[in-house]
């Protein structure tokens, strides 16, 4: 025995096994322990799962987050990709299955001036094949419960589903043709803000180290990141320069009055995964959070026009910006002073708690699909431009909102909220005429 | 690493499968490292029972983030360093004295049966310092780099280093008349 190498050779051969039977027993005894520990915690925790049900506003909340995730999921599988820094996304596009984590934090004031301070671990699972799948744990404010969910965006099955295990509840949203063309589109490359990144203006920080491992870093402030949907970012990426492969990126957000930050890192690349990882598993005993699937609204004008008719009806103006999250606060606390008049008319009318849900999300899906629409515009470079905060809905004959159909024509949306097509001459004519 | 994100992830979430995987994929290491440590296989098979239990106990408290692989490895070594502890006082007091042997004789009832090189291994290791055995255990059986083992043992790198040092010097004369490898 002469050196340390043989040693260790001795460690590794030195083998032990297990006695079949009494291994079974010994499971037996852990899956027990396991079992009475369940028995010691509630059914439901208490905790930020009961509070969020409880309050309507906050429930329409917590539907618009879900369809917030889900548009995200499905631009994340529709991007084309940009020709910057061409070498690394040329990298990650050969690799078909991959998983990070992401921790992020959430403070400020969320929908109808309510705080948030959140804080959440996310891990992520992609694959080329299959889809999205996202696993997020947060701690209950107050009880400091931990609160799981799982989310799976399967363009196979045209559907998002969304399990909530504290509440035994589970939502799936159908996507339409459409929808799912676009996520094969692409390869189903969902490699969203790093595709993002390279499509806007970006700038290099230099080489650092981020664990030993060498890294040059990238930074973009560009308004145009996600189409603006997220309002104001502030993104970096950094990438190891031997694999070319992202090591850390790190988000802060601004987006209405919630400040977000966000660090995505341990990226795994190549990873083996089972088709089964994405079959979502829903309990016998969970119920749907809304009564059946949700069908998610097309990104098309025929909802961008619904959209802007239902916020005007709720707040009296036309959105100023849509960018995704303002919208919905605005449309959330003018829906919360409607509820508010309407709770006892709610109340009387004999409708589960499924249905009252399933309405409210209904309700909001229109506004969330204007903004998509208009982001979608953006991101294809469609020439969009809107007009909000300028024209009210008296202004019937300006122009609201236009995106270029062809080489000379666009299409308007006027202040009345007709429809018509027009082409570039006309169009600059009728912008000449609004309010500067 | 991320496999094991996953098992977490099912095991919160009280997937019948989950506990069953993650038992499967690291009993044998937990017990082995065990066996290393103390040097019996009754105790060892009793740490890695108590771990398991407990762990099946903690869904709750257990994060998605972290090293499924070092929460046990770190459960195992407090365990056996309690156990040690508890021994010393007992032999303090008369209650225990014989010194502890690996065994490869079975009980009727034994969970881990061990090789007889693993039996040779696990005597010759309760001839070190326990703080030796500790790294080169770790170092050895679950290739854990000397800054993850300097970690878990509250020492510099370096002191950990020489421990490693020293504990190889006195395996090799240990070894060298019982092993031909």
């Amino acid at each position: 025995m002469n050196s340390a190498d043989e040693i260790k050779r001795l460690f590794k051969d030195a083998e032990l096994s297990v006695d079949p039977d009494t291994d079974e027993k010994v499971f037996e005894d852990i899956r027990i322990a396991r079992q009475r520990s369940e028995v010691k915690l509630p059914a439901v925790p208490v905790g930020i799962g009961r509070i969020l049900m409880k309050s309507p506003i906050i429930k329409m909340a917590v539907a618009a987050v879900v369809i917030i995730a889900c548009f995200t999921g499905v631009f994340m599988f529709n991007r084309t990709s940009g020709v910057a820094l061409a070498d690394v996304l040329n990298r990650i596009e050969q690799i078909s299955v991959y998983m990070y984590q992401m921790s992020m934090s959430a403070s400020g004031q969320m929908v109808a001036g309510r705080p948030i301070d959140q804080e959440m671990d996310v891990t992520i699972l992609v694959s080329h094949d299959y889809g999205m799948k996202m696993m997020t744990e947060m701690l209950a404010p107050g009880s400091g419960e931990s609160i799981t969910q799982e989310m799976y965006m399967l363009p196979q099955k045209k559907a998002m589903i969304v399990i909530m295990p504290g509440q035994k509840k589970y939502m799936q949203m159908d996507l339409d043709d459409k929808m799912v063309e676009q996520t094969q589109q692409q390869n189903n490359d969902p490699r969203l803000m790093i595709k993002q990144i390279l499509e806007c203006k970006y700038e290099s920080l230099g080489i650092s180290s981020i664990d030993g491992i060498e890294v040059e870093g990238f930074q973009t402030s560009d308004p145009n990141y996600l189409g603006g949907m997220m309002g104001q970012v502030d993104v970096k990426i950094w990438v190891d320069v031997v694999t070319q492969l992202p090591v850390q990126a790190e988000m802060n957000m601004q987006i209405g009055e919630v400040q977000m930050h966000a660090v995505m890192h341990d990226f795994q690349w190549n990873v083996t995964v089972d088709a089964t990882e994405f079959e979502p598993v829903i309990p016998e005993d969970y119920t749907t959070l809304a009564g059946g699937p949700i069908k998610m609204p097309a990104f098309n004008e025929e909802t961008a026009v619904q959209g802007l008719e239902l916020f005007a009806e709720l707040t009296g103006a036309y959105p100023e910006e849509l960018d995704l999250m303002t919208i919905i606060s605005k449309a959330g606390e003018a829906m919360g002073s409607q509820l508010a008049r309407d709770r006892m008319q709610q109340e009387n009318r004999d409708i589960s708690e499924q249905e009252r849900t399933r309405e409210l999300t209904e309700k909001i899906m229109p506004i969330t699909g204007l903004a998509a629409f208009y982001m979608q515009l953006v991101q294809d470079k469609n020439d969009p431009a809107y007009y909000g905060e300028i024209v009210t809905p008296e202004d019937a004959d300006k122009v609201l909102m236009r995106w270029k159909v062809s080489e000379n024509e666009y299409r308007v949306i006027f202040g009345d909220l007709k429809a018509e097509t027009v082409d570039a001459d006309v169009l600059a004519e009728l912008e000449s005429t609004l309010p500067q | 690493m991320i496999e094991d994100r996953l098992l977490i992830f099912r095991f919160k979430q009280g997937r019948n499968g989950a506990l069953r995987q993650i038992y499967d994929k690291y009993k044998i290491e937990m017990l082995k490292l065990a066996v290393v440590l103390t040097g019996d296989v009754n105790t060892a098979e009793d740490i890695v029972h108590d771990v398991f239990v407990k762990f099946a106990q903690s869904a709750q408290r257990i994060g998605l983030t972290g090293s499924l692989r070092n929460y046990l490895v770190t459960s195992v070594m407090n365990r056996v360093r309690n156990h040690l502890r508890d021994k010393g006082r007992r032999c303090e007091t008369g209650l225990e004295s014989a010194d502890l042997l690996c065994s490869s004789e079975r009980s009727p009832h034994q969970w881990a049966v061990l090789s007889e090189r693993l039996t040779l291994l696990g005597r010759a290791l309760q001839e070190l310092p326990y703080e030796q055995r500790e790294v080169v255990s770790l170092h050895m059986e679950l290739d854990l780099p000397f800054r993850r083992v300097a970690k878990l043992q509250g020492a510099s790198v370096n002191t950990v280093k020489g421990r490693y040092r020293y504990a190889i010097t006195k395996l090799r004369s240990l070894l060298d008349s019982e092993v031909k490898i």
